[in-house]
């Protein structure tokens, strides 16, 4: 009897460090996620630890979802104008300072172009870009290497250089497009429409980037299907 | 083998199998409920939604899709980068 009551006090014993480990790591990882959209870390170790609480995890659960559809500050720093000449970008950081937000008015900026590769295999190829505009007509722009820089603008063509995309959700000018080599970068240059790679927003503070290996991009409303021809 | 004891032996796996279903349901429910945030903040992060998928793994799944948000660089940018 007494060796079976031993036994199960060790497993209850075992049971509760594993769920002592687990509960510190959910909290120091809850603590780094919400630090990272802006908010204090504590919300997020306090929204943990109340699982220890009588309040069990109903309530976690509602913070979880608040927190996930509240507007973080990470978002609304990056929105404000202030911010963007403290970016760390390596090119669209500076010339686009207070252009966030100001819906196709920004001055274009100076192009610059990804490093290229270390090893760059000759590559001769270019890249297309296909969709369809918000009117339901079909859009295809072709570009290469023989530029450097390329300017995705919503107004018509202006330089031997600008990809027009006539559409009233696209910014005049909208995004960079660069070529290195057999890479391609991307740089939105701060339109209210957005720029978005395979679904995920680019912002200007992001810099350019490397959109080779990806399928689709999004100005504004319109959706741009990238391959290489 | 008597009667009686294959009669109680399909009681016994029909009873278990109602119950694995419904514990497989329940547990799909209530991983719903996390998902659909977890999709989103993965999202917004610049990570894959997909990623929120994992709470489907019991114990293990909610730790590493915490643990993708909690180390991982977010592409869209964090508030501490800088």
């Amino acid at each position: 009897m007494g060796t079976e009551f031993v036994a199960l006090l060790g497993l209850a014993g075992l049971s509760s460090a594993f769920a002592f480990v687990a509960l510190v790591l959910a909290a120091w990882m809850a603590w780094r996620i919400v630090e990272k959209a802006g908010l204090p870390g504590w919300t997020g170790l306090g929204a943990v630890l109340l699982t220890l609480t009588g309040v069990g995890t109903i309530v976690p659960l509602i913070l979880l979802w608040i927190f996930a559809f509240m507007r973080w500050p990470r978002d609304a720093a990056f929105a404000s104008p202030a911010r963007a000449p403290a970016a760390p970008g390596p090119a669209t950081g500076g010339p686009m300072a207070g252009s966030s937000g100001a819906g196709g008015s920004t001055a274009p900026a100076a192009p610059s172009a990804l490093p290229p590769p270390p090893k760059a295999l000759a590559d001769g190829r270019g890249w297309t870009l296909t969709g369809k505009l918000g009117d339901g007509q079909a859009v295809s722009l072709s570009f290469d290497a023989s530029a450097s820089a390329w300017m995705l603008t919503g107004a018509a063509a202006a330089q031997p250089t600008d990809l027009s995309l006539p559409d009233p959700s696209v910014g005049q000018p909208h995004a960079r497009l660069m070529v290195a080599g057999a890479r391609l970068g991307l740089a939105d240059l701060g339109t209210a429409g957005g720029t978005f790679i395979d679904g995920a927003r680019l912002l200007p503070e992001h810099g350019p980037r490397d959109i080779t290996a990806v399928r689709t991009i999004r100005l504004g409303g319109v959706e741009l299907t990238l391959s290489r021809v | 083998m008597p009667d009686p004891f294959y009669h109680l032996l399909a009681w016994v796996l029909g009873f278990g199998s109602f119950f694995l279903l419904v514990l497989l349901i329940g547990h799909v429910l209530v991983a719903l409920v996390v998902i659909i945030p977890t999709w989103r903040i993965c999202v917004r992060a610049g990570f894959a939604g997909a990623w929120s998928l994992l709470h489907l793994i019991p114990v293990i799944g909610s730790f590493v899709v915490m643990a993708i948000l909690a180390f991982g660089d977010w592409p869209n940018g964090e508030a501490t980068s800088d």
